[in-house]
């Protein structure tokens, strides 16, 4: 039996583990505001776009009339959105010590520079390994 | 006992599944990655030349069908580039929910090292359907409110980001101008500055 429950929490956490280690990307965010919200944007929110954040400010206007899923998934959204964004702009700084020690000479831009932090993933710290998967740039 | 082994089970299977999710949207936004990375230094194409270009072909050759390519088909054809199919309310500009996430996956990778510091024209098509000044212009306002997506909700750098509208004017498949596979938007990467 404790064998079992340890099992189940073992599993668990396999389960709550990536999203620790790792925000969400846009897609998969703007995916949920278009699963949970798509009846009610087309109800309440026809005239309004994507561009601005119109269709989340059009649904919070219509709070009380948009389904419940969909009121509690619109903010997620929105957080899910702004911490991605956050993960992404920490990367350079939390990473400039890996990046001056192992990337040297590494021309900047197009990527290379990341392109030779994940190549040195296991020397490169941990704590700028974190910021690489939580900007979901591996 | 019989329950704790579900729950194990089922978490297990959730699990499986979370990542399968995951890998599947990776793979998409790789994919543009990797159409669109490796662009010339330089590109010698501006997106308001591309937009001059179609607006051009009207003028000189009116009619119910382009006769022939825009000039500068050759040049695009050269460049990095990406199809994606985006969805619009009909005779609008406006996104419909289920093409969200396709936006969010150009978002994805305009957002990574690999592409910063690129400019890219989000270019939209049309298929040949109606008059050619109409499809035009709802290209255009269709291929900025892709732009207008990225740049307010996802926070694309604005300077990088260019819209234009070809209409019908530069058609995926010539020999049948009225077929689905000509509405399109199309992601050009136009190099760095």
């Amino acid at each position: 039996m404790r064998q079992l429950i340890f099992a189940v929490t073992a599993s668990l956490m396999l389960v709550t583990a990536p999203a620790v280690a790792q925000t969400v990307g846009f897609a998969e965010a703007i995916k949920m505001l278009g699963a949970s919200c798509g009846k009610d944007i087309e109800t309440y929110c026809k005239s309004a776009t994507l561009a601005n954040n119109g269709i989340t400010q059009c649904l919070e206007q219509n709070q009380s009339k948009v389904s419940a899923k969909c009121n509690a998934d619109r903010k997620v959204v929105i957080s899910l959105i702004s911490e991605r964004l956050a993960a992404q702009a920490a990367v350079p700084q939390i990473c400039s010590r890996d990046i001056a020690q192992y990337c040297k000479g590494v021309k900047e831009g197009a990527g290379h520079i990341l392109r030779c932090l994940l190549k040195a993933k296991p020397s490169v710290g941990a704590k700028c390994n974190t910021a690489i998967d939580m900007a979901g740039y591996r | 006992m019989k329950t704790y082994l579900l729950a194990g089970l089922s978490a297990a299977i959730l699990a499986v599944s979370c990542t399968g999710l995951a890998a599947q949207t990776e793979l998409n936004r790789n994919e543009i990655i990797n159409s669109l990375q490796g662009a010339q230094q330089e590109v010698n194409l501006s997106a308001d030349e591309l937009q001059k270009a179609a607006i051009e072909n009207i003028q000189k050759y009116p009619g119910a069908n382009s006769p022939h390519d825009l000039p500068l088909a050759d040049k695009l054809a050269s460049l990095r580039q990406f199809n994606v199919e985006i969805t619009f309310d009909f005779d609008s500009a406006r996104i419909r929910p289920e093409s969200y996430e396709t936006v969010g996956v150009i978002a994805d990778a305009l957002h990574t090292p690999y592409l910063q510091g690129q400019t890219f024209v989000i270019v939209g098509h049309t298929d040949a359907k109606g008059a050619r000044q109409y499809n035009l212009d709802l290209s255009i306002k269709r291929a900025q409110a892709v732009r207008e997506a990225l740049v307010t909700t996802f926070m694309v750098p604005p300077q990088y980001l260019f819209a234009v509208g070809l209409g019908e004017e530069q058609l995926r498949d010539p020999s049948q101008p009225d077929a689905a596979v000509n509405r399109r938007v199309q992601l050009i990467n136009l190099g760095f500055k």
